[in-house]
């Protein structure tokens, strides 16, 4: 319910012992640092910086450097352990570098021979797909004619040099097939791409080529060519193929390297970022942060340790000191809430941090935001679904992002909450299977209400969705009363349109609201009830004006009286009172939209029952057409109101909930430790 | 008659969020800090553009890799299509012409080195985009072709044949592609604004405003040309400047040719049109950058301005889709810049000189 308390150390230990000390901090990990400077002192003047031996910034470079390496291979270094601290040795940036260049040199000749393949392939592909633009007609005529890009040549070579013919025709994209062999000649059948003809004369003409006449014979050779192309872009492709294995196979034994050299790297950019927020006098160093009141005397007894007995410690509870920089508001927010409900909790900050010492509604955003989202999507199948989605998420996203993960979470709750609401009204993938627990929400929609039901119109659902609204304002109120209570903001507590006067008319106008219905909108309570309800709180709220004109006064921070002040007065009062009735009635009213979508929910499947209804015909059997419109009605419905109604109950509690009593200005606990991110 | 709301609503929201999704100035220091190709190319795998990475590591070609941005750039304007018509589509359609025209100018390329300067082409025929854009060009009749007149003839349903062969001859006196590629140019730009005069008022204000900012760019880039590499008449200049500029008029490009001082003139449209961005300029000034290189950051920096003008102003209009065009273009072209100063071990000082 509320966040963890925190304190502030303030601490010096000599300058020898600041090692083991920054150790000992890092191994807790609890502290959250803060720079020495921001506090105002006398001796501010005489502390000097303590500089790290190596570059925060370097490190982190070759750091991230080395996970370009790891990452594209699937490893993703785990952050250092206690035994790496303690192995912690000094690093060398230089060397570290030179060997991640030797690592990206080794990578870059692969490369190389890669290109050189790739070339070799796409030429072949280049001179394949002329010859294929012929089909089955490849004739005389049509290679021979001017709109050919391809050359073919029959002829006879040498046999010494025949291998010769061959090494040189590879640098040109070629086809060389052997027709006929001699004892001294071979018969050879070539093609190439027309534009290489000058290139190709000259190697033939080396070789001693002597032109044959293309038979008819030859150019049924057809398939015959397209399969030596494709062999040899298959050959080519596998030794590509082999090249990226290699690369990523030389990569995989370097790796074990790297993430050792990362931990490292690691440890000491966290060791040094330690010290970075240390200050130095001539002979101790200082340092400063905040740390949950709970690992107090644990962190001290690991620095006393550490620092063999000779440090001074100093803590300030933020609650009770009064120094500028302890106060409350800097004291950073740590959530005390167990795993489950952390997509509740992603929730909540995404909306803001609460302020330190306030109310972390989490666990009552949990009861809120599933109970909304069960009412607009009520149903026990698309709910199993949606749970499906979610645990398939949770497991694709495993070891992934964070924020994936707890949205695959919420996913899954989302979906247990449909099903329990599902329950309750009888729906099952729109199908009345079971007997609903509490009222047949789908029989009061297509007009067939179950008459002994309490709930039995839409009317009914809707009084339903208002008085779960009330009670989610009324929780927002109670919160801030406790909020406002917690800061000793008493004239707040009191004289707000959220304190106890903003309750009170809020609370007297429901009364007034109910008793109008009751007597079907005739009648209104007595004017002295509505006096009483609504009237003298009105009135009191004009002196939250006057008190809190006085409260300033006497800390000397208010302006004068003058006669314009009385009208201020009235003119707040009057804005106060706008707000106070027509905020609370749209809040209020602002929760019909749960029963709303609710009935959108029902009367969408309602309609895609009655489309596989016509397309299954007027008394025939469930056929094909019928059962596809009810898995897309389900699927569209699952996908499109799933989303709406996730949306929508986000919206109610970031509007007419967090509104009440949130002041999202705190800050988040970042302590500095092995685990950090950053 | 659509109303611009109903027109740009959708189509214009999509594209701002991908304009909020362009890759960070902080990606491109990670990769410009990068100690290799390899290492550079790993920083993208997290953005759209992962499959760069992901050729690489297959084939090690990075040439591949660009072929295959140029075809996604392509696929931006053929995806927006879906969601745009009348005049707009026919706008963006306008706007592919000048990938169309590129990769005509590519084959055109090929084939003058090979027949006429008797060059091997082998490599580069092998990363000439195929794939129809507009009308079918066949790239690999262009290349093989044995003269330019063939080249027409394979372009006949286009209309790009009647431009070669009006320049085939030039081409072959001065033994220079230049002023075909500057026709081909004069088409693009032509048909484009002609094509924006269509659009509805407002549509068209910020459109030629673009263009205008575009061909201001071009028509500076020639006469650096112009002046640097060819020995033209200022006559012959003013024939070859496409109309349309926004900045710069006939008479400020008379006066950049003659007086050889482009910079000063730059200089002048920002006091009077740009003074937000004197600040920026005087401090690159004094970097003692290249001629060349200034001009282009100051035109660069203006065509930014402009963006950045539509971007905050009314939200329902053609030049958010234009906007996101040139974004995109600026990105690719600086992820293909540094991907290749990366390949060929350029220092990041240099890298960052340049971009």
């Amino acid at each position: 319910m509320f966040t963890a308390r925190m304190i502030k150390l303030f601490a010096v230990v000599l300058d020898h012992d600041a090692d083991k000390v920054t150790e000992e901090l890092l191994r807790e990990g609890v502290m959250q640092f803060i720079n020495i400077t921001e506090i105002e002192h006398e001796w501010q003047g005489r502390l000097n910086d303590v500089s790290p031996q190596v570059s925060l910034a370097k490190i982190a470079m070759i750091r991230k450097r080395i996970e370009g390496f790891l990452t594209p291979l699937g490893i993703y270094p785990k952050t250092p352990g206690e035994i790496d601290l303690e192995n912690r040795r000094p690093v060398d940036l230089e060397e570290e570098n030179k060997n991640l260049d030797r690592i990206a040199d080794e990578l870059q000749e692969i490369r190389k021979r890669q290109r050189t393949i790739q070339q070799e392939i796409l030429k072949l592909e280049g001179l394949s797909r002329q010859i294929e633009m012929y089909g089955p007609g490849l004739t005389e005529t049509v290679v021979s004619s001017r709109y050919s890009f391809i050359t073919i040549r029959v002829g006879k070579v040498h046999k010494d040099n025949y291998q010769r013919l061959t090494d040189e025709m590879k640098d040109i994209p070629s086809v060389l097939l052997t027709i006929h062999k001699e004892e001294d000649a071979h018969h050879l059948f070539l093609i190439f791409m027309k534009r290489d003809t000058e290139r190709a004369q000259k190697i033939l003409d080396r070789a001693g080529w002597a032109e044959a006449e293309l038979s008819r014979k030859l150019i049924s050779l057809k398939p015959d060519i397209t399969l030596n192309l494709d062999e040899k872009i298959k050959q080519l492709q596998e030794e590509q193929e082999s090249l990226r294995r290699k690369a990523k196979e030389s990569m995989g034994l370097h790796s074990r390297d790297l993430n050792r050299m990362w931990v490292q790297l690691r440890v000491n950019e966290l060791f040094y970022k330690v010290q970075s927020y240390f200050k130095r006098s001539s002979r101790t160093m200082i340092f400063s942060g905040w740390l949950p009141a709970s690992k107090q005397s644990s962190l001290a007894e690991k620095i006393i340790h550490a620092a063999s007995g000779r440090c001074f410690l100093e803590w300030h509870e933020p609650e009770k000191d009064t120094a500028l920089e302890v106060k409350e508001k800097n004291a950073p927010v740590k959530f005390r809430n167990p795993e489950f409900l952390a997509p509740f909790q992603m929730l909540v900050t995404n909306f803001g941090v609460p302020e330190y010492g306030t109310v972390d509604p989490t666990p009552f955003v949990m009861f809120s935001y599933l109970m909304m989202f069960g009412l607009m999507f009520a149903d026990v199948g698309q709910g199993a679904v949606l749970a499906l989605a979610g645990l398939f998420g949770m497991f694709f996203f495993k070891g992934k992002k964070e924020a994936w993960q707890n949205i695959s979470k919420l996913i899954v709750w989302c979906g247990f909450s449909s099903m329990v609401t599902g329950a309750l009204f009888g729906s099952y993938f729109g199908m009345a299977w079971c007997k609903p627990l509490w009222f047949d929400f789908h029989g009061i929609i297509s007009s067939h209400p179950n008459k002994q039901s309490y709930i039995n119109d839409i009317f009914d659902i809707l009084s339903i969705a208002i008085y779960f609204g009330i009670g989610i304002i009324g929780f927002g109120l109670l919160f801030n009363w406790i909020n406002l209570f917690i800061k000793r903001r008493w004239i707040d507590l009191v004289l707000d349109k959220g304190g106890v006067l903003g309750a009170w008319i809020y609370f007297g106008g429901i009364y007034i609201a109910r008793y109008m219905i009751m007597y079907e909108y005739r009648q209104l309570p007595g004017s002295g009830v509505i006096f009483w309800l609504v009237g003298l709180p009105a009135l009191l709220l004009y002196a939250k004006g006057p008190f809190n004109f006085v409260h300033k006064r006497k800390k000397g921070t208010g302006k004068e009286f003058t006669l314009m002040t009385p009208l201020n007065f009235g003119m707040e009062w009057i804005v106060e009172l706008l707000e106070v009735f027509a905020g609370y009635l749209s809040n209020t009213l602002s929760f019909m939209r749960v029963a709303g979508l609710g009935i959108a929910h029902v009367s969408l499947m309602l309609s895609f029952f009655e489309l596989a209804r016509m397309a299954q015909g007027q008394g025939a059997a469930f056929n094909l057409w019928s059962l596809l419109i009810l898995i897309t009605g389900n699927i569209l419905v699952i996908g499109l109101e799933g989303l709406t109604a996730g949306v929508q109950a986000l919206r109610l509690n970031y509007y007419e909930f967090f509104t009440k009593f949130f002041r999202g200005s705190g800050e988040v606990y970042l302590p500095v430790s092995l685990k950090s991110r950053d | 008659m659509t109303t611009p709301i109903r027109k740009y609503a959708f189509i214009n929201a999509k594209l701002r969020a991908r304009i909020s999704k362009l890759i960070s100035e902080n990606i491109l220091q990670q990769m410009i800090n990068a100690h290799s190709l390899d290492e550079a190319l790993v920083i993208l795998r997290d953005t759209p553009y992962r499959i760069l990475d992901d050729i690489y590591r297959k084939t090690g070609d990075l040439k591949l890799g660009e072929l295959e941005l140029l075809k996604g750039e392509i696929n931006l304007y053929i995806d927006i299509e879906k969601y745009i018509h009348g005049d707009t589509l026919d706008l963006v359609r306008a706007l592919l012409t000048l990938y169309e025209i590129d990769k005509l100018k590519n084959a055109v390329r090929l084939f003058f080195d090979r027949k006429i300067r008797k060059r091997t082409i082998d490599t580069a025929a092998l990363y000439v985009l195929r794939d129809k854009i507009l009308y079918d060009i066949p790239v690999d009749q262009i290349i093989n072709a044995d003269n330019l007149e063939e080249i027409s003839r394979a372009l006949e349903t286009t209309p790009y044949s009647a431009i070669i062969e009006k320049n085939s001859e030039t081409v072959i006196r001065k033994g220079s592609l230049f002023l075909l590629e500057i026709a081909l140019d004069h088409f693009y730009y032509k048909n484009l604004v002609s094509t924006a005069q269509k659009l509805s008022d407002r549509d068209k204000k910020d459109a030629l405003r673009i263009i205008g900012v575009e061909i201001d760019l071009q028509n500076i880039n020639w006469i650096l040309r112009f002046r640097r590499f060819y020995d033209l008449s200022l006559e012959e200049v003013l024939t070859l400047i496409i109309p349309g500029g926004y900045n710069l008029g006939i008479g400020l490009l008379e006066e950049a040719y003659t007086s050889q001082n482009i910079t000063r003139i730059l200089h002048g449209i920002i006091k009077t049109n740009y003074p937000g961005l004197s600040t920026l300029l005087s401090s690159q000034q004094a970097e003692s950058t290249s001629e060349l290189l200034l001009i282009d950051r100051i035109l660069e920096r203006i065509m930014i301005h402009e963006i950045q003008r539509i971007l905050s102003g009314y939200p329902f209009t053609v030049g958010i889709v234009l906007s996101y065009f040139i974004l995109k273009k600026i990105e690719i072209i600086k992820i293909k810049a540094i991907l290749n100063a990366k390949q060929y071990k350029i220092s990041e000082d240099r890298i960052k000189g340049v971009l």
